[in-house]
């Protein structure tokens, strides 16, 4: 994007490219000017073309207008028109700040991989976790035993409160827990018993990268998966703490806030230096 | 550099082909803990064995379980597809459970794929301490290998020539400490990947070939014609690696240089000076039982944890990165404690699990290591 | 781990658990009864013990003994050591320590609570033990980790070379917990002068740091006394073994389980005497009268487990076989290696004699008896090497008519992992069919019970054993 000052002020873009979805939001420094989550194509390029577009058009702005750009996500090296990239692990650390000023914990379950951090009062990462397994522990697993389940993956997130008596899965990996799962429905155990103890098997995955960080203050989710009720309340059960989420924005952009905050510092700090 | 990156990254090393070619014997290896100056004492090469260009593992996995780490397997893979038919004996130590079943492993799929198991096939039965008898036993084992080396092969291991031998390899190891020394410096005059290849390469080419083209290497080292300087410095440990392609992925565009190491192929094995005094046998035994301590010798976390604060000092680590195979257990365990007591004293470390092999998992491990880097940069 | 299990203290959980089951059978049957109404979580597990008669309740009795040394060590003066079950606890008692066997905790665990041991072996990882690791010590580890347990004061192991995992996870615990830590460590061959020699050199060597541990010196004379109590045991045991290879078995599949828990636990001491006798004395009519040890009174099958058991809630894994007619014919833990049981004479490597004619015998005795325990005496070397894994296990299948053998172990175990399938191949070529599993004998969580239970119904279905 060209580096352009605008009069009221400087617009910058984030983009996040991930496995699952793409993000972008456009931002001002104050406020988010525009949002887009699609689904991710097979080339990041086109993702990040696609996403961009859509969140330019809804903001009203051409690509012009965009000060300075931050690139985010395992796509992140492909998309064509950032003018700097930047980890995902610091992207969503600054974005979780945005999104609230008191978090100091950090959980993001992404698509393919769970992240947890420690950040500090700039929304610097100071430590961070990250699951090194296959998918169980990731939205993927979520995704691929809701599909089992023949359920939609929104509606899994109920299954917890709904349980009557949840089961047992094989957690440490998602294509034993999907045998499981199959066996348990031939066995004509709830969908809901199930679903449940796949929310737990979820939970407990996470909770041992959270514990492992020995979290302090506020802890805020983020990522896809905040919004599965039953893992995070088995989440707060296991980790013993409240975990708040927030209203500000859709969790999920979290990184593509946080490549905007990025972005927006730079274009300060070049004000700073002229 | 070209003779290092070769012997370092590929199985088919131009000086073992012409080795081979002269008529001289071959013998592989798997674990730091076999003096190889036995072997070079009698005119056979040892060649650490390793797991370098695989693809696939289903004669691995015909013989081993799901639950085991790939490290062994991938040996086995090349052994299985004749890739290591050039080798005339091969010698199996228990470094750990995985590396002790190679033992079985290969015999029985030499059953299923004949020509592939060596004539020569020996355990080298090294203890998992130095005490006195772990020392006496130790000292047995060398002892008991020396006469089947002139069983097998006909060669006598005379005192002279194994004092030769450790003095050869003694030279080598003085320059790895000037090569150590260079790696101090605020502007190091070689790459991670570079000087992790010239070590490398000592465990699989000639000894006196290779104590020479390190000797000219170092000489014309020169941080003038490297920008070192304003690097994040690392430090890699834990698990075996031998695959510079890692060590590359820490530095490539990241802003950061590898300047230390604690690993198996690496200077923790290499380093250490053999006494040229008194009984060679028991001079190796002391160095190579006694001085590179590595977790299979359960108990000596203190120690290692000491030598560890030590290189992060001297080298002026900012972040050590840990990496562990998986079903790793023992580097796995200790890279946690690593990170607890380092962490503790403000080293920033990262712990990172992935599998021995052809860097299957580069964007994964590359994510992991960018963000550790922002974080040392951010401090 | 949540919160709410750090409010509880592993040990004075499990301890009052077995203290107040080992009083269930104190009054009438009818009490008993009404007082496993009020205990849902345990019910199970201590029905099913109490249905063994009287060796399990001595079994009961050992176990509540054996938490409640624990408990009581420190307020005794005495000192509490970390431990394997791999290790003869007789030194412990010659010397006054209170031992803390891991593996068997766990076990315990598992088979007392619904939701077993997952708690403390998630709390393990979080402090850095690898999830790969073996679960077996890991469960109770991750309480003792997480400063829920007594105190240890120090950690010994004698696995190092035989299952670096089991040694790297006790050299873990040491290094956490910063406590002295003495590892012990196996050559790859066994019964030779040379492995003979190191054995009593590293023994001797463990006694010092146990004396330096300590304080004290060993007094042989109370050596003596506990091998005098191990000849008595053996004797028991010998016979219990020549039962067990009677067609059909009088014991029940319990009774393997009872056999080597309370060899690990008390060994050298009157309360597993108390469980020897009262299981010769249980199978002895049986024996006599050539009826089947099973409830339903047929054996319709003889399982051999070439390595352990599973150990989830309930006793389930033990019901399945008196639920099925199948004859438990033992593991590598249960069987034993006196040079008197009958199947010594082909295994002379692996077996162990008692001499307490002078302390240098009385020491030689307990190191060779020492690296004659499971695990250590045939998984060190290779598979199919002299007196390890295969002969073993072809002797004892030979010796005990086994029909077919079944691996059960867990994924953290390098050592059986790298050479099952070898195993399994050589043991079919010798006629017998073999089947590996691939649950966690200790946490559930990777294969649930039920679907480990189909896999073994469908392999006995198959191969047309069942």
């Amino acid at each position: 994007m060209k580096q352009n000052s605008s009069k009221n002020g400087s617009i910058v873009a984030g983009c996040d490219v991930g496995s699952l979805t793409s993000k972008a939001v456009i931002f001002d420094g104050k406020r988010i000017l525009s949002q887009k989550i699609i689904r991710s194509k097979p080339r990041p390029e086109e993702s990040a073309r696609n996403v961009m577009g859509d969140a330019l058009a809804l903001a009203g702005l051409s690509p012009e207008q965009i000060e300075y750009c931050v690139g985010t996500g395992y796509g992140r090296e492909k998309i064509p028109f950032v003018n700097e990239t930047v980890s995902e692990i610091r992207c969503h650390a600054r974005g979780a700040k945005w999104l609230l000023p008191t978090a100091e914990t950090v959980i993001d379950i992404g698509g393919q991989d769970c992240k947890t951090m420690k950040i500090n009062r700039d929304g610097e990462v100071e430590r961070f976790m990250t699951n090194d397994k296959c998918a169980s522990g990731t939205g993927r697993f979520l995704e691929v035993m809701a599909r089992t389940l023949g359920i939609g993956i929104d509606e899994l997130g109920s299954h917890t409160r709904l349980a009557k008596s949840p089961v047992t899965l094989a957690a440490a990996c998602a294509v034993w827990a999907q045998a499981d799962v199959v066996q348990y429905l031939n066995n004509g155990v709830s969908v809901e018993d199930i679903g449940a103890g796949i929310n737990t098997a979820m939970a407990s995955r996470v909770a041992i990268l959270v514990n492992a960080l020995k979290p302090e203050g506020d802890i805020l989710m983020t990522g896809g998966v905040a919004r599965n009720q039953g893992v995070v309340s088995t989440l707060e059960k296991l980790v013993g703490r409240k975990i708040k989420k927030t209203r500000k924005a859709d969790p999920q952009l979290a990184g593509a806030i946080g490549a905007a905050c990025i972005a927006f510092m730079k274009t300060q700090n070049k004000g700073a230096e002229k | 550099m070209n003779f290092f990156h070769k012997a370092a990254s590929s199985l088919d090393v131009p000086e073992i082909i012409d080795w081979k070619k002269s008529g001289k014997k071959i013998v592989g290896y798997t674990c730091s803990y076999l003096p190889p100056e036995l072997f070079y004492a009698a005119g056979v090469l040892p060649v650490r064995l390793r797991g370098v260009e695989t693809d696939g593992l289903d004669i691995g996995d015909a013989y081993y379980g799901p639950f085991v780490c790939s490290y062994p397997k991938r040996i086995l893979q090349l052994a299985g597809k004749g890739r290591y038919n050039f080798l005339d004996g091969a010698v199996i130590t228990p470094g750990c459970d995985a590396m002790r079943r190679l033992d079985e492993c290969w015999r029985k799929a030499g059953d299923d794929h004949p020509g592939i198991l060596p004539g020569f096939f020996h355990f080298f039965d090294a203890p998992h301490k130095d005490e006195a008898h772990g020392f006496a036993w130790f000292v047995e084992e060398i002892r008991s290998l020396m006469e089947k080396i002139r069983e097998y092969f006909g060669v006598e291991i005379t005192e002279e020539r194994l004092l030769e031998a450790i003095q050869l390899y003694n030279r080598g190891r003085r320059l790895l400490s000037d090569l150590e020394a260079l790696r101090c410096n605020p502007a190091p005059p070689v790459s991670g990947a570079d000087a992790f290849a010239a070590v490398l390469a000592g465990s699989v080419t000639p000894r006196d070939l290779y104590t020479r083209a390190l000797e000219k290497w170092i000489a014309q080292l020169d941080s003038e014609k490297t920008d070192y300087r304003n690097r994040k410095r690392l430090m890699l440990v834990g698990s075996v690696n031998d695959d510079i392609e890692l060590v590359r992925l820490m530095e490539n565009d990241s802003g950061a240089l590898v300047v230390a190491e604690n690993l198996c192929f690496g200077v923790r094995a290499a380093g250490g000076l053999v006494a040229e005094t008194g009984d060679p046998v028991e001079a190796l035994a002391r160095r190579y039982l006694g001085e590179s301590i590595c977790p299979r010798m359960f108990g000596k976390y203190s120690e290692r944890l000491a030598r560890l604060k030590e290189t992060i000092q001297q080298h002026r680590v900012d972040g050590v990165v840990m990496q562990n195979i998986r079903f790793c257990d023992l580097h796995g365990a200790e890279n946690a404690l690593f990170e607890r007591d380092l962490e503790k004293i403000g080293v920033p470390c990262l712990r990172i699990e992935r599998e021995y092999g052809p860097l299957v998992e580069t964007g994964r491990i590359k994510m992991r290591i960018g963000a550790f880097i922002e974080r040392i940069q951010t401090r | 781990m949540r919160p709410e299990m750090r409010e509880y203290n592993y040990d004075w959980m499990m301890g009052s658990t077995l203290k107040a089951a080992s009083n269930l059978a104190n009054g009438f049957p009818k009490e008993a009864a009404l007082a496993l109404n009020y205990i849902p979580y345990a019910r199970g597990a201590s029905k099913a013990l109490m249905d063994e008669g009287d060796p399990g309740i001595q079994l009961f009795k050992l176990l509540s003994n054996y938490y409640e040394n624990i408990l009581l060590a420190h307020s005794r003066g005495k000192k509490l050591v970390a431990t394997s079950f791999c290790f003869s606890p007789v030194i412990f008692f010659a010397m006054d320590i209170v031992p803390v066997c891991m593996e068997m905790m766990t076990g315990l665990g598992n088979i007392l609570w619904k939701r077993g041991m997952s708690d403390y072996l998630d709390f393990a990882f979080e402090a850095g033990l690898p999830e790969t690791s073996c679960s077996s010590q890991r469960g109770s580890m991750g309480a003792y980790l997480a400063g829920l347990g007594e105190t240890i004061d120090f950690v010994l192991n004698n696995m190092a070379g035989a299952c670096d995992t089991n040694a790297n996870a006790f050299a873990f615990l040491s290094a956490y917990l910063n406590k002295p830590f003495y590892q012990m460590n196996s050559p790859n061959t066994i019964g030779d002068p040379r492995s003979e020699a190191y054995h009593l050199a590293d023994y001797s060597a463990m006694i010092r740091f146990l004396e330096e541990q300590t304080g004290e010196k060993l007094d042989y004379d109370r050596l003596a006394e506990i091998l005098a109590e191990v000849e008595i045991q053996d004797e028991l045991i010998t016979d219990v073994e020549e039962f067990h290879m009677l067609k059909p078995t009088p014991l029940t599949p319990l009774d393997n389980l009872i056999l080597y828990v309370g060899r690990f636990m008390f060994s050298g001491r009157v309360e597993y005497t108390n469980v020897l006798k009262a299981l010769y004395q249980k199978a002895l009519p049986k024996a006599r009268a050539g009826i089947s040890g099973l409830r339903s009174g047929e054996e319709k099958l003889r399982v051999l487990m070439i390595y352990i058991d599973h150990y989830t809630f309930d006793f389930n894994f033990w019901k399945w076989f008196e639920e099925n007619g199948v004859a438990h014919i033992g593991s590598q833990l249960s069987h034993h290696f006196r040079d008197t049981v009958p199947y010594a004479a082909d295994l002379p490597g692996s077996v162990y004699s008692v001499d307490t004619s002078s302390p240098a015998a009385m020491l030689n005795t307990v190191a060779q008896m020492n690296a004659r325990g499971p695990m250590v005496r045939s998984i060190r070397g290779p598979y199919d090497g002299p007196f390890m894994w295969l002969e073993e296990t072809l002797t004892l299948a030979r010796h005990f008519s086994a029909d077919c053998a079944v691996f059960n172990g867990t994924p953290g175990c390098r050592n059986t992992w790298s050479n099952n399938k070898l195993m399994a191949r050589d043991l079919e070529k010798a006629g017998i069919p073999t089947l590996i599993l691939n649950d966690d004998a200790f946490d559930d969580r990777v294969e649930n019970w039920d679907a480990t239970r189909e896999r073994m119904e469908e392999f006995f279905t198959i191969r047309g054993l069942l």
